[in-house]
């Protein structure tokens, strides 16, 4: 059987070529993982805990509603997109968006003391903006 | 002024080693990214939309949870869960018995949960996880009418 070890003279090379593809393959993998979630996820938010809530299997077509609960003031602020949205805009823009994304989904992201109210406001929209589903963003533990 | 050329010799090449640095540099800013991500899951609700006519009227098992402010939960107006009760541990079972006979009559459960609009949004999701567990899909949410 031949060996597989290299004698002097088959020392194998470092190869510079398959370390950039490797590196390149590693670098679209994280940038696709990161680029997303970064601009539309808010990392202060203090999600529920829910350990039966079933893995997100698609991000597609998510209008992403951030709420943060400011208990010093008493205040919800609501985020889309990074802009700070009053209760009274919301129809309006979920219904811009889902002229230009008819099968779009609504998904909130709430900390888990906010006044109930704050969310059903974002509810009460997207149903009346035509929006079907609606999900609630969790953690399972 | 004289114009500086550059002899053949001098031409500049490819240089492999400050690209490997710079692709290093950014694979570190998104792998550092990437580490701070948290794998989120999601609960499900399917708002009340219009109906299509024509097909066949599904059989509907129609059941009502209210959450009040104090987190006590109620099925149909039966007070079940207190607030210190985090798992529901008498709503989890009945929406588990009520779906087995939902699934034998061959009839869909719809759930309406109605919360108080003071209560926590954690306490709204501690309900829609016993619902999940359930695997009951037909969900809707809304709170009651502030007088």
């Amino acid at each position: 059987m031949a060996s597989m070890g290299g004698g002097a003279d088959g020392d194998p090379e470092f190869q510079i070529a398959p370390m950039i593809d490797v590196l390149l393959v590693l670098l679209i993998f994280f940038m696709s993982i990161a680029a997303t979630a970064v601009t539309r996820y808010d990392p202060s938010i203090a999600l529920p805990v829910a350990p039966d809530a079933a893995k997100k299997e698609d991000s597609e077509g998510e209008l992403v509603f951030n709420v943060a609960w400011h208990a010093a003031q008493s205040e919800a602020w609501v985020t889309f997109e990074e802009t700070r949205l009053d209760p009274a805009d919301l129809e309006g823009v979920l219904a811009q968006r889902l002229k230009a994304q008819p099968g779009a989904r609504v998904l909130v992201r709430s900390d888990a003391a906010t006044p109930v109210r704050h969310v059903q406001a974002i509810v009460a929209a997207a149903a009346a903006a035509g929006v079907a589903e609606v999900t609630f963003a969790a953690r399972i533990r | 002024m004289k114009p500086r050329s550059l002899s053949p010799e001098a031409e500049v090449g490819f240089q492999i080693a400050p690209m490997i640095d710079v692709v290093f540099v950014i694979l570190v800013f998104f792998m550092a990214l990437a580490a701070q991500i948290r794998i989120e899951h999601s609960l499900q609700t399917t708002l009340p939309g219009v109906a299509v006519a024509g097909g066949p009227t599904p059989l509907v098992d129609e059941q009502l949870i209210q959450i009040d402010a104090t987190g006590e939960v109620r099925l149909n107006d039966e007070a079940l869960d207190t607030i210190d009760s985090v798992h529901l541990p008498q709503l989890r079972a009945t929406m588990l018995r009520l779906k087995e006979s939902a699934d034998a009559a061959k009839s869909t459960v719809v759930v309406t949960v109605i919360g108080h609009p003071d209560s926590a949004y954690g306490r709204t999701i501690e309900v829609l996880n016993v619902l999940a567990a359930a695997g009951i899909r037909q969900v809707t949410f809304t709170t009651e009418e502030e007088s």
